[in-house]
């Protein structure tokens, strides 16, 4: 099921919610079961068949986080089962996600007719990452125990459960035991809503609205210069849009139940280096690979040269994660290439004088953004070659179409542009803060009509405009 | 705690108004026209075919429905009229199949065309979804159910639309808007009908459509990494069940009409690439087009034109942007020969145009 559907929105939401507050008044932990319960409906509507690999896959890592927490083992047979579960977890995504990818090169290299057709279960990414995490930090020492159906909402909790963001148990699971979230809360639903408008707005208005321009590049048999810059950047803010709603929705239905988010998404293209880009795009999942891969591999600990290696490294299986081919490779060869040139540079590079901030800020804004689009172009296109074709495209402007199909597409990007540079972000326009679990304190919400009906207005078109086959990108991850 | 919940309510309520008036705006502006032809604001158009159609045929009076793929899309409605002396209405979909331009043929028949060209090709019978099934297409934006008015009327795309239909109705606004429309983010853009997916009338002919360009385009789809997309497609079978379907029912039930349906000139490349790279496709080709040149040859409603073997024009490469799509200039001829009954194929030998195709392909040697 789809956040920017009708079945979501009129029917499955509101069901959840009243459920939700009215078992709130009887006890603590029936609307815990409830909404666990309800997150696997979710999950089902769309990929009933999965659902049995999802409740195995919390069994197991319940299981072994159980034998992690409370079991008296000793540190070799602690450390037995971390492996065995981090390793269970990753044959399993590896099984569905890669084994048709591994397959097809086996192919290529020595002309084996293996055929693989493996469904890849919606959502594996987000909860294995999830788990893995939750079996680290219960090896080093760092979760309390916890009751099962607090652990099986915090895998399945549908505002997630899909497409991130990647929840901390942490963060999660101490939100789920408090009693204070199971009683609406008017100011966190009114936020809620408001969040969860603007996001869909964003969806389906303008990652929607800007999708069809993306074919000028990405399925044009040899799109000219114009063309090539114009759907490359118009893929590149259709994903913003895209990702940022799918963002804004998860935190605004999850307010409405009481709890916070951490947010994922903050104003990316708005970065002026790489590294601060990472620190605001998919921030979740930066802090995983940062948290459960870089600083195991060693992080920067080991000197200049191995650093560069981790970073790389990290990087490309960060591409890998994003789906099985080499396309997400070469995206993340290139991020982990930009990181290692951005430390290098900040490393070697003396610190600007005053006068040049400035413009040494504008332009690493522009080579940053130029970098991000050129990743992008990988990220998207099918094939390698395809995208080697539409980045020639891009640096050959003896062709030029410029039609008016072209000039109107330069309108809708200069639009985009404006909106992604200059217009504040959800989290700035709500002050939503979630590490302090705070949302709308600042700024009046209940007392200001021009956020009300401008969310009404957001709603109603995000509403209006939906369609029925528009799925999220990050969904199939 | 009660405030915010009554600006909970508030909200909802707001949104709720929110839709009912977008809908209504949209219902009364009506920019595709579904409705009535268009008073309140000046009437616009669209290249999206498969929508701006459904509105077409509610608007527009006819007696003649021009449809075919992208090799019909850049002919315009007055050139057809005068031509062949009719009222007609174009409806050519530009990659559309055989279930798309029946489904669109019929609606027009049902709504009074009582004569049929049809620019048809072997590609529109490959494998297509079925017509509700098919994303690119609204089937009920033409059968007028709630879903289609639904679709339509509770949208923001067509809010937009109605939006910007009201802006350029304001006097001061309406010129300058109209003149820029086309530039525009905007569905509805073209304020003259004939207009649709028409090339502009200063086109520069020669710089689209020359030898050079084709002979890249020849040399691009035979290129080895993806020659094999030439034969995609070709299921005899799966297309002789669809031109049954599609055409041949659809023309049975319809034995008033006259249909006068042609195969279009491609440039001898199309063939020659396929001869080259993928045999079996052009194996397939010359048999489904001589089972449709056969078959519809023989129904006494269809007029039959093949121009696929007219040397003159096919194996002139600067008619061509690429190997199929042909240059205005063809367009014109196209109709020239439709209005003087030429290159009309014999129901005693329907196959000696695809005879004549046989041996140029056989015989053609690429320039170098």
């Amino acid at each position: 099921m789809l956040f920017n559907s009708y079945p979501f929105i009129l029917l499955f939401l509101p069901a959840v919610l009243v459920g939700y507050f009215w078992l709130g008044r009887r006890s603590n932990l029936t609307p815990v079961v409830w909404l666990a319960l309800a997150s696997l409906a979710f999950y089902a509507i769309g990929s009933w068949q999965f659902v049995g690999l999802l409740l195995a896959s919390i069994a197991f890592n319940y299981g072994v986080g159980w034998l992690l927490i409370a079991a008296k083992l000793n540190p070799a047979q602690r450390r037995a089962a971390l492996i065995v579960g981090v390793a269970g977890d990753l044959l399993v995504l590896g099984v569905f996600k890669y084994a048709g990818f591994v397959a097809e090169n086996l192919n290529a290299l020595f002309g084996t007719g293996l055929t693989l057709h493996i469904l890849l279960p919606v959502g594996i990414s987000f909860y294995t990452f999830t788990q893995i995490a939750f079996l680290v930090d219960a090896w080093r020492g760092q979760v309390a125990t916890y009751v099962l159906p607090h652990y099986a909402l915090f895998v399945t909790y549908f505002p997630h459960l899909i497409a991130g963001p990647i929840l901390h148990h942490k963060d999660m699971i101490p939100q789920f035991e408090r009693e204070e979230t199971k009683h609406p809360q008017a100011h966190l639903i009114l936020c809620g809503l408001i969040i969860f408008a603007i996001g869909l707005f964003k969806k389906t208005c303008l990652a929607d609205g800007i999708q069809p321009l993306v074919a000028l590049a990405f399925d044009a048999r040899s799109p000219t210069f114009d063309q090539a810059w114009l759907g490359a950047l118009a893929y590149t803010f259709q994903l913003y849009f895209d990702f940022s709603g799918y963002s804004d929705m998860a935190i605004g239905i999850s307010l409405m139940f009481g709890i916070f988010l951490p947010v994922n998404f903050n104003s990316p293209y708005k970065a002026t280096s790489i590294v601060e880009f990472w620190r605001r795009w998919h921030m979740t999942l930066s802090q995983f690979l940062r948290d459960y891969l870089y600083i195991p591999l060693g992080g920067n600990r080991r000197g200049r040269v191995l650093r560069y290696v981790n970073l790389v490294i990290t990087m490309l299986l960060g591409g890998l994660w994003h789906g099985a081919a080499w396309t997400f490779v070469v995206w993340g060869a290139l991020h982990g290439a930009y990181l290692c040139v951005n430390h290098a540079f900040n490393a070697l590079v003396p610190k600007m004088p005053s006068a040049l901030t400035r413009p040494a800020r504008v332009a690493g804004f522009a080579l940053t953004f130029l970098a991000v689009v050129v990743a992008w172009i990988f990220f998207r296109a099918e094939r390698i070659e395809w995208a080697w074709r539409i980045l020639l495209a891009m640096t050959d402007p003896t062709q030029i179409a410029f039609g008016r199909e072209e000039i109107a597409a330069l309108v809708l990007v200069s639009i985009y542009a404006v909106l992604v540079w200059f217009a504040p972000n959800t989290q700035e326009i709500m002050g939503y803060d979630h590490r302090k679990r705070a949302v709308g304190v600042d700024i009046a919400v209940e007392t200001s009509p021009l956020l009300i009906y401008g969310a009404a207005a957001a709603l109603a078109f995000g509403i209006l405009g939906i369609q029925s086959h528009s799925e999220f990108i990050y969904f199939r991850f | 705690m009660r405030k915010p919940f009554t600006q909970v309510k508030r909200l909802l309520l707001a949104s709720v108004a929110f839709v009912l008036a977008a809908s209504a705006l949209n219902y009364v502006v009506d920019p595709l026209q579904l409705f009535r032809p268009s008073r309140l604001v000046p009437a616009a158009y669209s290249v999206d075919t498969r929508m701006q159609n459904a509105g077409l045929l509610a608007s527009q009076s006819f007696d003649t429905a021009f449809i075919g793929s992208s090799l019909a899309i850049h002919f315009r409605q007055s050139d057809i009229d005068r031509a062949l002396g009719v009222r007609s209405l174009k409806l050519a979909m530009t990659g559309s199949n055989s279930r798309q331009q029946g489904f669109v043929l019929e609606d027009a028949i049902a709504r009074g065309a009582k004569r049929v060209v049809w620019e048809m090709d072997d590609w529109i019978y490959v494998d297509a979804p079925a017509i509700d099934d098919d994303p690119y297409f609204s089937a009920d934006l033409y059968r007028r159910t709630a879903k289609g008015l639904a679709s339509y009327l509770l949208s923001t795309a067509t809010t937009k639309e109605s939006l910007v239909s009201l802006l350029r109705a304001i006097p001061p606004l309406h010129a300058p808007l109209a003149s820029v429309a086309p530039y525009l983010p905007v569905k509805f853009a073209l304020s003259d009908v004939d207009d649709i997916y028409a090339l502009p009338r200063n086109f520069d002919v020669s710089a689209g459509y020359n030898a050079k360009r084709t002979l890249a385009a020849f040399a691009y789809i035979t290129d080895p990494v993806r020659s094999h997309f030439l034969g995609i497609g070709y299921d005899y079978d799966a297309m002789v069940g669809h031109f049954q379907r599609d055409a041949v029912g659809l023309i049975a039930r319809h034995p008033d009409v006259t249909f006068d349906i042609y195969f279009p000139p491609y440039s001898i490349l199309q063939y020659v690439a396929m001869r080259d790279a993928s045999p079996a496709a052009l194996k397939t080709v010359y048999e489904i087009t001589a089972l449709v040149a056969t078959r519809l040859s023989q129904l006494p409603n269809v007029r039959l034109y093949d121009f696929r073997a007219i040397k003159e024009v096919t194996h002139d490469l600067d008619n061509y942007g690429d190997v199929i799509h042909h240059s205005p200039v063809v367009d014109a001829k196209v109709l020239t020969w439709l209005a003087e009954g030429k290159y009309r194929v014999d129901p005693r030998a329907p196959l000696a145009s695809l005879d004549a195709l046989k041996a140029q392909v056989e015989a053609y040697r690429v320039p170098r």
